[in-house]
């Protein structure tokens, strides 16, 4: 019972993968068929020299860091605030699903047409009716790849607000009582009972948007699909853009094989971390 | 009596920030939703409006029209189904076997499990492709169907195991003394406990399956075409069809915001079952 | 007198990886017999019942089940029932199921299990629970539908973990006798775990007791308590626990506290470093003998627990409670030699004379 169902869990992720990093040693063309061969490191080579590649790779850094970063305190914002509202929870969790139930590439869409597109979007109306003017949020390469990281942030935080809901919910409340006996105040309630208690938690929540953030790709494609030019381009789409735009798949694979490196390196790093707490 | 005109202020304030936040996340499905029963022409006007004269035609075109979508739900229907079935029969009684005999290479394995989840799907597509290409399986249900239970197998295993472990072994111990076997006390003891912890697992894959948009637009084709790939069916280069883009994405997404309105209970549990372990309570 | 339900246990040892938790446990329990493996948390008793149960497989030594070696027989094929100390009941079923289930597992014909089922239930208390689910009952009903569903199969063995652990003070006194007399009842044989020496006391035909993984003493509750082997296990029974002073035995006087006690008897044993051990309820008032005072008095209705000084050395006495004593007085008390216990200071061993 056991040793197939594992078999077919060990057989379908190592054996793409080991193919994959074959596939990264070698020069694929589609468009040139004739032209496949092997050329060792070479695509890692191209890499390096890859201006594009290491465009993709900072804003990679900044997308995924910015955007865990405002889901973590937005999120737990919300958490905190909506704690106090008992009577409105219920309101709160089904606002909180919508976002998390909808298809990436339709909430890159929706923003892409309704929010965020000149003259008719909401969000450009609401920026011309406080006076800040009409903007091409998705065509302007710096507001693109802010707009881009908001829209990601919008569909996420709902998943860090409801996780710290149930995790501050799940605090003893005798810890407080004690506190407020003890005369410490909000703030220092915060500071030395919640924030220390909930920080396993914190760590969970940081390693999950971590990675989600470092493989999104649906509403990126949806919204600007890595442009304008390559403004917006991470390095998953950057890796997707080689494989099947310019039908390159072996440079195509050694970007996501570095892609992968860089995701497991940095899952290590937070599980260390959270091994430590 | 400051203080009671004090915190007075201070509760209506916290509702005002709380009915704006609310906003800001119902904003685009609300906005979709008007605006799919506006005339095309009535969504390009500004300042946009709320009153207006509503009309059904763009879900008719949508649905009835020469692109219709509803080709494409049966897609996803068939995908989305499929997968679920396949994975849940057989990551069930593959987690319940993990979390239960005492295999030697747990540990490693758990961690190699864990190791999956965080393989940008980009990675796999690449080998996956040359694969289906090779084996003439591209663009055809199975072909895609085995491709969604190589990430949805992992992923329901792991949700599983994790709650078998929670079970105490008392009760299976107790059957086994009653003289059942092991599948007997999995079968009468334990999976009926377990139905929670299933219905959770459903409802993700499901919906993951459902929502999946890269694998589909690079393995699938004409003939297997699911609803997120359609979506852009609606846009092209020099007009966007707005109203019916919004009312065929608001049709593709009506399963799953149905299923997240009526399964909420069950998805926070899902989302949120780390959350209460790992803080507060010792 | 039931003939089934003969366990025999030979130089079994359990290790769990590099930790040993078991060693060298002998033991015979004989058919019919309500027997007790008493000892205090860890001590390896939970895991010899798990052993003669099946759920673990002892590293060392053999299982004999009614004379059949059964070491390695599965949990099933073991003629066994077992009420756990977290009860284990099948929350998803009812009452009603959760018994009818061994008979379901052996292929009880149906006409026969309703009224087995009903019959059990009858037997602990329960025939008007039936319809209801665990998560209904109190932990009481929880506990006797627990004992429903073992005694259903009639085995020949019945182990039990603990299973008063988890009711209160009261309720524990009432059910303890109740399950004394449904063994009697059912005539079958029963192997009983606890921590609670007063529980052993009172249920045991005889009883084992462990300590840090073996055992130290086996015998009847009189045995046991009147003749504890060592210093553990005379510590262990009783409450209060009995009075254990260091001393020095010379010449047939031990000398405690700055008072000598004649122990003509041990004159045998010459010159040794002893503990000498003395029950709270064989200390007497006295109007001559060792000078003491009363340090601290603890009424308890009927009786009293006195903390005595004795010349440095605490001692704890049990008195009727008109006996009115007031903290701060000075005492005379008297200790009966033959009622004083000798233990090997070194070893913790008992001395006879």
């Amino acid at each position: 019972m056991v040793a197939p169902g594992l078999l077919v869990l060990v057989a379908t992720t190592t054996f793409p993968l080991l193919y994959l990093l074959w596939q990264s040693l070698q020069n694929i063309n589609l468009a040139m068929p004739g032209m496949d061969r092997y050329i060792g490191v070479g695509n890692y080579v191209r890499m390096w020299e890859d201006s594009r590649f290491w465009g993709a790779l900072s804003y990679t850094g900044i997308y995924t860091g910015v955007t865990v970063v405002l889901q973590l305190v937005i999120g737990l914002g919300m958490a905190m605030l909506v704690l106090r509202i008992p009577r409105a929870q219920w309101a709160f969790r089904v606002a909180a699903i919508l976002p998390l139930v909808l298809a990436p590439v339709v909430v890159g869409l929706f923003w892409r047409t309704l929010m965020l597109t000149p003259d008719f979007g909401i969000v450009d109306y609401a920026s011309r009716s406080l006076g800040l003017g009409s903007h091409n949020w998705l065509g302007d390469p710096e507001l693109a790849r802010f707009s881009v990281i908001a829209i990601h942030t919008w569909q996420w935080t709902p998943f860090v607000f409801l996780y710290m809901l149930a995790a501050l919910a799940a605090l003893p409340e005798d810890l407080y009582e004690a506190a407020k006996i003890d005369r410490a105040n909000a703030f220092r309630r915060f500071m030395h009972i919640t924030l220390p208690l909930i920080r396993p938690a914190i760590v969970v929540v940081v390693i999950l948007r971590m990675t989600v953030a470092l493989a999104a790709f649906a509403a990126i494609y949806a919204a600007t699909g890595g442009g304008p030019g390559t403004a917006t381009e991470i390095v998953n789409l950057y890796a997707y853009r080689v494989s099947f735009a310019e039908l390159s798949l072996g440079y195509g694979a050694a970007v996501a094989v570095v892609l992968l490196a860089i995701t497991l390196a940095v899952a290590a790093v937070l599980f260390r971390i959270r091994r430590a707490t | 009596m400051s203080r009671r005109s004090g915190s007075a202020l201070r509760g209506a304030i916290l509702m005002a920030v709380s009915a704006a936040l609310l906003l800001v996340w119902i904003l685009p499905v609300l906005l979709s939703v008007l605006t799919s029963f506006k005339d095309e022409k009535e969504v390009l006007a500004y300042p946009p409006t709320v009153v207006f004269e509503a009309t059904l035609k763009n879900y008719v075109a949508v649905l009835a029209g020469p692109s219709s979508i509803v080709p494409n739900l049966t897609s996803s229907l068939i995908i989305a189904l499929a997968t679920t079935i396949l994975s849940i029969v057989i990551a069930v009684p593959a987690a319940y076997a993990i979390a239960r005999l005492r295999l030697p290479g747990r540990q490693p394995l758990g961690f190699y499990v864990l190791a999956t989840q965080l393989v940008p799907p980009i990675g796999l597509i690449i080998p996956y492709f040359l694969i289906l290409n090779g084996i003439g399986w591209m663009d055809s249900y199975k072909g895609l169907v085995l491709i969604y239970i190589t990430f949805s197998l992992p992923f329901a295993i792991w949700l599983m195991v994790s709650y078998f472990e929670d079970i105490p072994r008392e009760m299976e111990e107790a059957a086994l003394l009653d003289r059942a076997s092991r599948w007997q006390a999995f079968w009468y003891v334990v999976l009926p406990q377990a139905r929670g912890a299933i219905a959770v697992t459903v409802i993700f894959v499901f919906l993951n399956a459902w929502n999946e948009f890269l694998f589909a637009v690079i393995l699938g084709g004409a003939t297997v075409k699911p609803v997120t790939v359609a979506m852009y069916n609606y846009i092209n280069t020099e007009q966007t069809q707005w109203a019916q883009l919004c009312a065929a994405a608001l049709i593709a997404m009506l399963p799953v915001i149905v299923l997240g309105i009526v399964a909420q209970k069950h998805i926070v549990k899902g989302l949120t079952a780390g959350a209460v372990k790992g803080s507060g309570r010792r | 007198m039931t003939s089934r339900g003969e366990v025999r246990l030979e130089g079994v040892g359990k290790s769990f990886g590099e930790t040993r938790v078991l060693r060298d446990v002998d033991l015979d329990i004989r058919p019919g017999e309500f027997f007790s493996l008493l000892g205090p948390s860890g001590s390896g008793k939970t895991t010899t019942l798990r052993i003669i149960a099946g759920l673990e497989t002892a590293t060392e030594g053999y299982v004999h089940l009614d004379g059949t070696d059964a070491t390695l027989l599965p949990p099933g094929d073991r003629d066994v029932a077992m009420v756990f100390q977290s009860y284990a009941l099948y929350p998803h079923m009812s009452v009603e199921e959760n018994i009818a289930f061994p008979l379901k597992m052996i292929k009880t014909p149906a006409a026969e299990i309703g009224p087995a089922v009903r019959e059990a239930a009858a037997r602990v208390r329960i025939e008007h629970l039936l319809a209801r689910k665990p998560g209904q009952l109190s932990g009481g009903q929880q506990q006797r539908c627990a004992l429903a569903r073992a005694i259903v199969r009639k085995p020949a063995l019945f182990l039990l973990d603990e299973p008063l652990s988890n009711l209160d003070a009261k309720l524990r006194v009432e059910t303890r006798i109740e399950l004394k007399r449904l063994q009697r009842s059912l005539d079958v044989t029963a192997v009983y775990v606890t921590h609670d020496q007063e529980e052993a006391m009172s249920l045991s035909d005889r009883m084992a007791i462990f300590m840090d993984g073996r055992i130290v003493q086996i015998g009847t509750p009189e045995e046991v308590f009147s003749r504890p082997a060592s210093v553990q296990v005379a510590g262990f029974l009783g409450n209060p626990p009995m009075n254990l002073l260091d001393a020095r035995l010379s010449g047939g006087t031990a000398s405690v506290g700055g008072v000598s006690l004649p122990l003509p008897r041990y004159a045998a044993l010459g010159e040794r470093e002893v503990t000498i051990g003395i029950r709270a309820s064989e200390v007497r008032l006295a109007d001559r003998g060792m000078s003491a005072t009363v340090t601290l008095c603890e009424l308890l209705g009927e009786e009293m627990i006195i903390d005595l000084d004795v010349g440095g050395a605490m001692l704890r006495a049990k008195f009727p409670a008109r006996a009115r004593l007031a903290e701060g007085s000075d005492v005379h008390l008297d200790v009966d030699p033959d009622k004083l216990h000798v233990f090997d200071r070194a070893t913790g061993m008992r001395l006879d004379p």
